[in-house]
C-alpha cells in the first residue's frame, strides 16, 4: 500500500504506463485487458484506500455549504455590545463613511451545558450544543463571492486548483468502490461552478459527482401532493436492453480500446480518467439506485428531517437523509448546499429567518441521527458559508459581505465539542484573537482526517502542489 | 479541424478528398482550399455562433426562483448563426445587438433583423418574482450592463453598482452613467403575469411585412372580443371593490371584507393572463409575429446614483456617459433624445478602444488553441492573469480590425498558422517544462464539447438532419410557463431531447437543460461564458452507457454498417473508420473480433443486438470524445 506522498503516486502512475507499454500487443495485451475490475482498480490505485500520515480521527466529511455568507452576528456570534449601539455610525470598516451599526433583530441565549451562545433562530440546532465547536475567527481574502466560494472549496481563487472534496479522495481512497467517493448535492453553477468539486491537476477520479438538482417549488409540490425532487437525483443508472454481463462484455471492449489509446498517447489524463469513471459507472449501477431511495427510510426519519409536503424543510430535510445514506455507504466526502441563499443585503430579519427554517431542523436532525447510528465521533460535519457579514447595516436592514471575521462550526470525528474557539472585536467585524485563515482551517481538516497539509502533495509541472499552497496551521486547540 | 470550425466530424469521402488533394497540390494549398470550404458552409454559423452564444448567456427562460420560459428567445439564436455565416464584420454585429432598434433599414425584413439582435439584451436572467417594479428595473439594467462591458470588454464594470471597483479603474460615476443608457431602455421579454410571474412584459412586435415564422395560433375576432369584455369587467370589478373598501373604512366597517387580498390577486393574475394572450394578436385575432428585444423609451433619463447601489438612497444625478478610464478621440457624445446605446457600441467598436478587438480575438483564439493568451477569457481586470504573448495578441487584434473586423478571416489566420498545426504528441522534457501548454509546444487534446459529441454521434449513425428546425421546442411546445412543471408534461421528452436536428437548436432552459448538455459542461447560461469547463464524471458514463439517446444512435449506427458493408469483418472495420475516421490497427481488429467470438450460433436478432452493442462501444471510447 502507497502512503499519498506525491514521490511514491508517481512512480505508480509511470509504472502503471510501463505495464500497460509491456503488455500491449497480442494476446498478452488482451488477458490483460481482461483483468478482473478488482485488480484493475487496486492497481490503479484511483480509489483505493491510502494510509493516513497518523491516526484519523474523523474517515468522512460531511459539508453543509451555506452559500452566499451567512451572518455570523446574527447566528453564532453574539455581540451585546453591537445591540447597543445599534443605529450609531459605524467605527470600523467600510462602514466608516456614514453607515450604521446594526443591532442582531435576534435574541440571543446560552445553549446546552458548554453554554454556547446561539441565536433564537436555531431553536433545534441549540439543542446541540454540546456537539458543536464553533469558531468565530474565520478570515478569508476578499469580500467577492465568487473569489471566497473557490478560496473555501480549493484554497485559491485565481487558479484552477483541486478542491477540498478532492485532495480528500485522493489523500484516502475511497472505502466502497461501487460508490463515487465525492458526491456533491445541489451545488450553485456560478460562484466558479464545477471548479468547486473539481479535481485541478489530480487524477480526475477525484473530483465530485453531482446529484439531485430537479425540484418543483414547494408552492407546487403540496397543491400536487408531489415530492418536491421527483425522479431519481441520479438519471440514466439503469441499461433496460443489456444484462450486466453483456453490459460488462461491453465496457470490456470499451476499457480495452481505451488503454490501447493511452498506451499510444503516454500523457493523457482525459483517458485516464475516462477508464476509471466507465468502471465506476458500472458498479455505481449496483449500488446507487438503493442508496437514493429514500423511500425504504422508515416515518420516524422523514419526521424527525422535517420531511414532507409543503414543509419549508422538506428538500433540505431529504439532502441531509441522503448526506447520511451516503455516508454510511463510505462515501468519503459528501457536499449540500443549502437550497436557500444568506446573501441578505436586504430585509435580513426575514429573510434570514427563512433560510433558517428551512435548515436548522435538518441539520439537528443530521447530527442526532449520526449520534444514534454511532457515525458521529468518526464523521466530520461541518457548517460554513464563503464569509459572514457586516455589524453595520446596508439598506437599512440588511448587512454587506465581511471576510474580516465570520464564523463556522464543525461537530464530530475529532473536534473539541462544546468549544467555542476564537473572537471577533466588540462589534463582530474583524477577527482579533486566534484568528483561522481559510488556508488554517483546511489544515485542520485535513489533520482530523489523518493526513498532513504539509505532506498531503502532488507533483505538477515540477512543483509539490498543497491544498494549503505554503500556508496554514492547524488550529491544535480545538482538537478533542 | 472540421470539429473546429463546423463541429462535426469530416465524412470518410471528405478525408479521402483531401488526402487527394495533398498529393496533387501540397498540404498548404489543401489546407487553405478545405479551411475556405468549411469557412463557407453554413454549419460554420451554427458553431462559431453558439460560442458567441456562449458569451451573450443565450437562453429560453428566465431562470432565478420563478424560471418562466421565454417563447420568442429562439429568433436571436437564429440570427446570432445568420451573422456568422454572412460574415457580417464583428463591429456591426456588436452595434447591432446593443443598438439595432436605432439603426436605419431599408425594409421591414431589415428591421426586424435589427430589432431581433436587439434580443441580445432581453434574454438575459430576471427575477419575475421581484416585487418592486423600480428595483426589477434597477437590476435588468445592471444585467444588460454587466453582460455588455463582460462580453465585449471583458470588465466587470457591474462591480461599481454599490462602490468604486476595488480592483480595476471603473467608478460608481461610471457605472450609474453607463446604467442610465440601459434604464432610458423599455426591455421587451414577452412572459405575461401569472401566479408564478409577478412582473408581465410586453413581447416586441415585429413589422408584419417581415413574414417571421409565427409559431402561436391565431384566436379570431370573437375570441378577442371575449377576452375584452372579460379583461374591461375585471378591471371593472376592481374599480368597485376599491371604492367599496373605501367607503367601508370612511364608515368604520371592515375594507378588507369588500376588497380581501385574495380578490386582488385573483384579479390581477386572471387580467394578466388575458392581457397576455391580447398582445399575442391583433385586432382581429390574427396571431403576430413576436421577438425579444429593447427599444428607447419615451423618456430618456439620467440616473442619480444610489448610495451602496440602494435603490431608495437616490443621489445626485449623472449624466450619461462611458467609463472615463479609456478616453477616446472624437468618440460619439450621447444624443439628448436617444438613449445613448448606438453611441456606446460605437465607442466600444472606435478603433482606438482598447479592449473590444483583443478580447475577441483572445475568444477566436481559445476556441482553436484550446485556451486563450490570456486565460482568464472574461476578465482583462487586474484580477485576471496576464497574456503569455502579449506581442501576438496585439498583432492578431490590430489584424482583426484591419481585415474588416472579420471573424472568417481572423479563424482562418489561426487555422493556418504553424502553432494550430502541431501535432499534440507528448513530450516528456516540455510537459516538465510546461504542462499547462503555457508556451504552446503541442496542439492541446482537447474534449469535445457537449454540442459537438452529440452532433457526431447523429453524422456516424447517419441521422443528423442539418437543416435549420423552426423555432425550438420552447416556441413549439413549452410556450410560456414555469420551467419546474414541464417535467410534469408527458408530451415533453425527459431530457428534453427527442430531435435529430444539431444540438445548437436545442432548447436551453436555465436550469433546467436537456441531459447531454448538463452532463457533458455546456456553459452555464445565466452567466457570460468565454470558457467552458470539462469535467470527467461517472454521470457521463452513465449517460454512454444507458441513455435512450445513445442507445438509438448505437442500433442506428449498427443498421447503417450493416447496410453498406457485406461481411462480418467490414462492418467492424466500417463502424471504426465511421466513428474515428481511421482504421482500426492490429490490436483494435483482435479486440473487435474478440467482442463476437464469445457468443457462438447467434440468431439475426440477436446478431443484431451484439452489433448495437459493439457501435456503442466505439461511440462509448474516450477517443471519440476527444481531439487530438
Amino acid at each position: 500500500m502507497t502512503t499519498p506522498h506525491s514521490d511514491s503516486r508517481s512512480t505508480s502512475l509511470l509504472s502503471r504506463r510501463h505495464v500497460l507499454k509491456s503488455c500491449a500487443s497480442g494476446f498478452g495485451y488482451l488477458a490483460f485487458a481482461g483483468l478482473a475490475h478488482e485488480a484493475a482498480a487496486a492497481r490503479d490505485g484511483g480509489l483505493a484506500p491510502q494510509a493516513t500520515h497518523f491516526p484519523a480521527r474523523a474517515k468522512r466529511v460531511i459539508f453543509l455549504c451555506m452559500n452566499g455568507g451567512p451572518s455570523h452576528v446574527d447566528l453564532l456570534d453574539y455581540k451585546p455590545s453591537l445591540n447597543q449601539h445599534s443605529g450609531d455610525s459605524s467605527p470600523i470598516g467600510r462602514g466608516r463613511g456614514g453607515a450604521k451599526l446594526l443591532g442582531s433583530p435576534f435574541r440571543f441565549a446560552q445553549r446546552g451545558e458548554s453554554g454556547l451562545w446561539m441565536s433564537e433562530v436555531f431553536p433545534e440546532l441549540g439543542k446541540q450544543a454540546d456537539e458543536l465547536c464553533v469558531i468565530n475567527s474565520m478570515q478569508t481574502d476578499l469580500p467577492n463571492h465568487s473569489q471566497a466560494f473557490l478560496q473555501m472549496h480549493c484554497g485559491s481563487f485565481q487558479f484552477v486548483r483541486p478542491s477540498v472534496g478532492a485532495w480528500t479522495l485522493y489523500g484516502l481512497g475511497t472505502e466502497n468502490t461501487n460508490l463515487p467517493g465525492f458526491v456533491t448535492i445541489n451545488p450553485p453553477s456560478d460562484n466558479g461552478g464545477a471548479r468547486n468539486y473539481g479535481s485541478g491537476f489530480l487524477p480526475a477520479i477525484s473530483q465530485g459527482t453531482r446529484v439531485g438538482t430537479n425540484q418543483i417549488p414547494a408552492f407546487y409540490a403540496a397543491l400536487l401532493r408531489k415530492d418536491q425532487e421527483p425522479g431519481p437525483p441520479l438519471k440514466n443508472i439503469e441499461n433496460k436492453n443489456l444484462s450486466r454481463e453483456q453490459q460488462r462484455a461491453q465496457l470490456d471492449l470499451v476499457r480495452s480500446l481505451n488503454r490501447h489509446k493511452l498506451e499510444r498517447d503516454v500523457h493523457h489524463p482525459e483517458i485516464e480518467g475516462a477508464i476509471e469513471s466507465f468502471e465506476l459507472a458500472f458498479r455505481m449501477q449496483d449500488e446507487v439506485p438503493d442508496v437514493l431511495d429514500l423511500r425504504s427510510e422508515p416515518e420516524s426519519i422523514f419526521k424527525l428531517y422535517g420531511v414532507g409536503s409543503g414543509l419549508p424543510t422538506d428538500r433540505f430535510g431529504r439532502q441531509c437523509i441522503l448526506a447520511r445514506r451516503l455516508a454510511e455507504s463510505g462515501v468519503r466526502f459528501i457536499e449540500i448546499t443549502a437550497p436557500v441563499g444568506w446573501d441578505h443585503h436586504f430585509l435580513l430579519k426575514d429573510e434570514l429567518t427563512k433560510s433558517t427554517l428551512a435548515t436548522d431542523r435538518p441539520i439537528a436532525a443530521l447530527l442526532t441521527d449520526l449520534k444514534q447510528r454511532g457515525l458521529l465521533h468518526d464523521t466530520l460535519v461541518v457548517w460554513a458559508g464563503e464569509f459572514g457579514r457586516t455589524p453595520y447595516a446596508q439598506s437599512g436592514n440588511g448587512r454587506d459581505h465581511n471576510n474580516k471575521g465570520y464564523s463556522i462550526w464543525m461537530a464530530g470525528g475529532g473536534v473539541k465539542a462544546g468549544l467555542t474557539y476564537g473572537a471577533t472585536d466588540e462589534f463582530g467585524y474583524e477577527a482579533v484573537e486566534k484568528p483561522v485563515h481559510i488556508h488554517d482551517w483546511h489544515a485542520t481538516i485535513l489533520h482530523l482526517l489523518g493526513l498532513d497539509h504539509e505532506r498531503l502533495t502532488f507533483n505538477y509541472g515540477g512543483r509539490d502542489f498543497r491544498l494549503t499552497d505554503v500556508y496554514g496551521n492547524v488550529a491544535t486547540e480545538i482538537l478533542a | 479541424m472540421h470539429f473546429d470550425l463546423v463541429g462535426l466530424p469530416p465524412s470518410p469521402d471528405a478525408i479521402s478528398e483531401f488526402q487527394k488533394r495533398i498529393e496533387s497540390d501540397g498540404i498548404d494549398s489543401a489546407l487553405a482550399a478545405e479551411t475556405d470550404a468549411l469557412l463557407a458552409s453554413p454549419q460554420f454559423g451554427e458553431r462559431w455562433g453558439r460560442h458567441w452564444l456562449d458569451v451573450a448567456r443565450f437562453a429560453e427562460s428566465s431562470g432565478k426562483e420563478a424560471n418562466i420560459s421565454f417563447p420568442y428567445a429562439w429568433r436571436y439564436r437564429d440570427y446570432v448563426i445568420d451573422a456568422v455565416n454572412a460574415a457580417l464584420p464583428f463591429d456591426r454585429f456588436l452595434i447591432e445587438q446593443i443598438a439595432g432598434d436605432l439603426l436605419p433599414y431599408d425594409n421591414d425584413a431589415d428591421r426586424a433583423r435589427l430589432l431581433i439582435a436587439t434580443g441580445f439584451l432581453a434574454i438575459g436572467p430576471k427575477n419575475l418574482d421581484e416585487m418592486n417594479p423600480l428595483q426589477f428595473a434597477a437590476d435588468v439594467a445592471d444585467e444588460q450592463l454587466d453582460t455588455v462591458t463582460r462580453a465585449v470588454m471583458a470588465s466587470s464594470v457591474a462591480c461599481a453598482r454599490c462602490h468604486d471597483h476595488k480592483f480595476d479603474p471603473f467608478s460608481m460615476q461610471d457605472y450609474y452613467a453607463l446604467s442610465s443608457l440601459f434604464a432610458s431602455t423599455k426591455t421587451y421579454f414577452g412572459t405575461a403575469v401569472s401566479p408564478s410571474n409577478q412582473i408581465g412584459g410586453d413581447p416586441l412586435v415585429l413589422p408584419v411585412g417581415a413574414n417571421a415564422p409565427i409559431l402561436h395560433p391565431s384566436i379570431g375576432k370573437q375570441r378577442v372580443e371575449q377576452l375584452k369584455t372579460q379583461l374591461a369587467s375585471l378591471k371593472k370589478e376592481q374599480q368597485d371593490r376599491i371604492a367599496a373598501a373605501m367607503k367601508a373604512r370612511q364608515s368604520g366597517g371592515d375594507a378588507e371584507k369588500k376588497f380581501s387580498i385574495r380578490d386582488a390577486l385573483r384579479i390581477f393574475w386572471t387580467s394578466g393572463g388575458i392581457e397576455g394572450q391580447l398582445k399575442k394578436v391583433d385586432e382581429s385575432g390574427q396571431a403576430l409575429p413576436l421577438a425579444m428585444g429593447v427599444m428607447d423609451r419615451q423618456r430618456i433619463v439620467n440616473s442619480p446614483l444610489l448610495e451602496r447601489g440602494e435603490i431608495n438612497k437616490p443621489g445626485q444625478r449623472i449624466p450619461r456617459g462611458f467609463p472615463r478610464v479609456f478616453e477616446i478621440a472624437n468618440s460619439p457624445r450621447v444624443p439628448f433624445r436617444q438613449s445613448g446605446r448606438l453611441e456606446f457600441a460605437r465607442w466600444l467598436t472606435h478603433p482606438d478602444h482598447p479592449l473590444t478587438a483583443r478580447v475577441m480575438t483572445n475568444r477566436a483564439w481559445r476556441h482553436l488553441l484550446g485556451a486563450g493568451l490570456v486565460r482568464t477569457m472574461d476578465n482583462f481586470g487586474f484580477n485576471g492573469e496576464r497574456p503569455s504573448h502579449p506581442e501576438l495578441l496585439d498583432t492578431l487584434a490590430v489584424r482583426f480590425m484591419s481585415d474588416g473586423w472579420s471573424i472568417k478571416k481572423l479563424v482562418r489566420e489561426i487555422v493556418l498558422s504553424r502553432t494550430y498545426r502541431q501535432s499534440s504528441a507528448y513530450h516528456e522534457d516540455a510537459f516538465r517544462t510546461d504542462p499547462e501548454n503555457r508556451l504552446l509546444w503541442r496542439a492541446a487534446k482537447r474534449r469535445l464539447d457537449a454540442e459537438a459529441i452529440r452532433d457526431a454521434m447523429l453524422v456516424v449513425a447517419g441521422e443528423l438532419d442539418t437543416s435549420r428546425p423552426v423555432g425550438s421546442l420552447v416556441g413549439t411546445k413549452i410556450g410560456d410557463r414555469p420551467i419546474s412543471l414541464i417535467g410534469l408534461d408527458p408530451n415533453i421528452p425527459a431530457d428534453l431531447d427527442g430531435s435529430k436536428h444539431r444540438s445548437v437548436y436545442l432548447p436551453v432552459l436555465r436550469d433546467r437543460l436537456p441531459d447531454v448538455l448538463d452532463l457533458f459542461d455546456f456553459a452555464e447560461p445565466s452567466l457570460v461564458t468565454g470558457d467552458r469547463e470539462t469535467t470527467n464524471v461517472p454521470v457521463q458514463a452513465l449517460y454512454l452507457m444507458n441513455s435512450s439517446f445513445v442507445q438509438s444512435r448505437a442500433t442506428a449506427l449498427a443498421n447503417r454498417v450493416q447496410r453498406e458493408a457485406d461481411d462480418h469483418e467490414q462492418r467492424l472495420r466500417h463502424a471504426f473508420v465511421l466513428c474515428f475516421s481511421r482504421a482500426p490497427d492490429a490490436v483494435e481488429i483482435k479486440l473487435a473480433a474478440a467482442f463476437f467470438e464469445a457468443e457462438k450460433g447467434l440468431t439475426d436478432k440477436q446478431y443484431q443486438q451484439l452489433l448495437a452493442n459493439y457501435c456503442q462501444a466505439l461511440l462509448a471510447t474516450a477517443e471519440f470524445r476527444n481531439l487530438d
